[in-house]
């Protein structure tokens, strides 16, 4: 990844020695933050620090995520601003420039934005992006998800029980079988009112898990449901789930049970439009 | 680790009101904070704020500081004289660590450090007998007989919120052993023979707290205010659900809407599964002294 940063930029020069970490060592440095990318295929990270003299330091973090699918995964882990123009999908705010592109996330920090310094940000983060050869695919699942009355940025793609509870909490039990083997992207939809709903995709390694996986979340969280598919929540709104094939699709925060049930329509035509 | 009670806590309990206040606040789902008080073990926390406790350059107030600290010991000891409630914390044959936090982006203030330990040896303790440290606390601090935990509250990456009980994150020898379930059992720690029954005081300080995070490094200058305050309490468990319950509130304050940080989960389950102390704003005294203004909670 050495040779997919510049050495200089702007006046901001790489400072020695860059540093390298790997699935054990991440937690030496980003100190706590290292688990959201543990949840997904991390492979290693590479950074470099470029300094100015009379200006703050400019931080260069690369991280291998082993997959685009992943590495669209981490970006959009937090994603809520709109896209730069950098890389596959990129936002901008505060000295902190975020993208993707192939297999690789970026992340490129200012430690005090300036006119100056988010120049630099921006022209290192386009001379990584314009280094990294090929282009990678977002993951397929998301392509699922129907447009009409969806938040943009508001996609999270990730794979495990941890990581859908950091989005949306839904319980401790791991009641949906998540696991690093399952797929999952969740986003929100404008609904009546203001409201949003959410809406969760979850695709499993086969039509039985993904049935499996139903049973135990309707029995779980929504055993009223029963064959009508959507039962009221406590504050009065409405959660739905169907499966379709290896796809489990969910609903929370509906305002009403047609509206649920009308996402997960739009949804069912969305997915038979795909390969399962 | 876990019961089977435990382990079957979905969002609709929380909704059902089935789940305590803390543990709704915590996920960002309506709550019941604030309604009667229930029965049960209460604790206490001090805020004291002071308008001059920062400086326009971002700059901590030495003077100010040594202040606000002594007024907050002086107020959860339940005594009028500081140098009475600081001779009830230590002895003068203690080993004092206090426990800091050197987060480059918000350290525990160098002025801080400086009045505790500057009360500690007015408590009669040998300068040479207290140790200061964050990484290497369980090298430095391992022998100490006293201890003193004070951090600034941010939010966190992962366990939602970095409080006093994270602080003591650097005292076991694999952190990542206490990462599952978004730091679900960072209270166990507590427990471990380094640090049970050492800690005299906990400091969480809200100078300029980090109330929403961005990037790998989860620091977004955009999101930390000037709230010149420090919270002082002997329950770790409270002082962190009372410092939550801050970040959670000036969330609101600036989205407009409720952005629920990472589960913090660890607070409600110090108190249900660890019994370290306790997670619920109804049982928690809160006494608020100094500057008034905007103080949210």
């Amino acid at each position: 990844m050495q040779r997919l940063v510049p050495n200089e930029v702007q006046g901001w020069k790489a400072e020695a020695p860059d540093r390298a970490f790997d699935r054990k060592t991440v937690f030496d440095y980003l100190d706590g933050g290292a688990e959201a990318y543990l949840t997904y295929d991390f492979r290693r990270l590479f950074s470099r620090r470029f300094t100015k003299p009379g200006d703050e330091a400019i931080i260069v973090d690369i991280f291998d995520m082993g997959s685009s699918n992943d590495a669209f995964g981490v970006f959009s882990f937090e994603r809520d601003s709109q896209d730069v123009g950098i890389g596959q999908d990129s936002e901008y705010a505060a000295g902190l420039l975020r993208f993707w592109k192939s297999r690789y996330f970026v992340a490129i920090t200012a430690e005090r934005e300036t006119p100056a310094s988010k120049n630099a940000v921006m022209a290192i983060g386009k001379a990584v992006a314009a280094a990294v050869r090929g282009a990678g695919t977002r993951p397929e699942i998301v392509g699922m998800l129907p447009s009409k009355g969806l938040a943009a940025t508001s996609v999270r793609y990730f794979h495990t029980h941890s990581a859908l509870n950091y989005h949306y909490f839904l319980a401790h039990e791991n009641i949906l079988n998540l696991s690093e083997r399952t797929e999952a992207v969740l986003a929100r939809y404008l609904a009546a009112g203001g409201k949003k709903s959410v809406l969760l995709l979850v695709r499993y390694p086969t039509a039985s898990s993904a049935a499996s996986a139903q049973r135990k979340f309707a029995g779980a969280y929504m055993p009223e449901a029963r064959k009508a598919g959507v039962a009221r929540m406590e504050n009065g709104t409405w959660s739905g789930a169907a499966v379709e094939g290896r796809l489990l699709m969910a609903v929370f925060e509906s305002p009403r049970a047609n509206a649920a049930r009308s996402l997960l329509a739009d949804l069912k035509t969305q997915v038979r439009r795909k390969p399962k | 680790m876990k019961s089977t009670e435990e382990a079957s806590l979905t969002r609709r309990d929380f909704l059902r009101g089935t789940a305590t206040a803390a543990l709704a606040a915590a996920f960002g789902l309506p709550g019941t904070a604030g309604a009667a008080r229930p029965g049960g073990k209460r604790a206490k926390v001090v805020l004291v704020r002071h308008e001059q406790a920062v400086n326009a350059d971002g700059g901590v107030n030495e003077r100010v500081i040594q202040g606000m600290l002594d007024q907050a010991v002086a107020a959860l000891s339940g005594t009028k004289n500081t140098a009475d409630a600081w001779r009830r914390l230590v002895k003068p044959t203690d080993l004092v660590g206090i426990k800091t936090n050197v987060w480059a982006r918000l350290p525990t203030p160098p002025e801080l450090t400086e009045a505790l330990r500057r009360r500690i040896v007015q408590a009669g303790v040998p300068e040479a007998a207290i140790r200061i440290d964050d990484r290497g606390a369980r090298h430095t601090l391992a022998d100490c007989t006293a201890l003193v935990n004070a951090r600034p509250v941010r939010t966190h990456d992962w366990a939602g919120i970095g409080g006093c009980m994270k602080n003591y994150m650097p005292f076991v020898e694999e952190p990542p052993r206490y990462h599952p379930d978004t730091c679900a059992d960072l209270a166990a720690i507590w427990s471990l023979p380094i640090v049970k029954g050492k800690t005299r005081l906990n400091v969480l300080v809200a100078l300029t707290p980090l109330f929403w995070g961005r990037g790998p490094h989860h620091f977004d200058p955009r999101y930390v205010w000037p709230y010149k305050g420090i919270l002082v309490s002997f329950d770790p468990v409270a002082i962190d659900a009372v410092g939550a319950h801050l970040l959670r509130t000036k969330r609101l304050q600036h989205f407009g809407e409720d952005k629920p940080i990472k589960p913090t989960t660890h607070i409600a389950l110090a108190e249900t599964r660890h019994g370290l102390g306790v997670a619920d704003l109804r049982r928690i005294d809160l006494v608020k002294l100094g500057w008034a203004e905007d103080v949210l909670i």
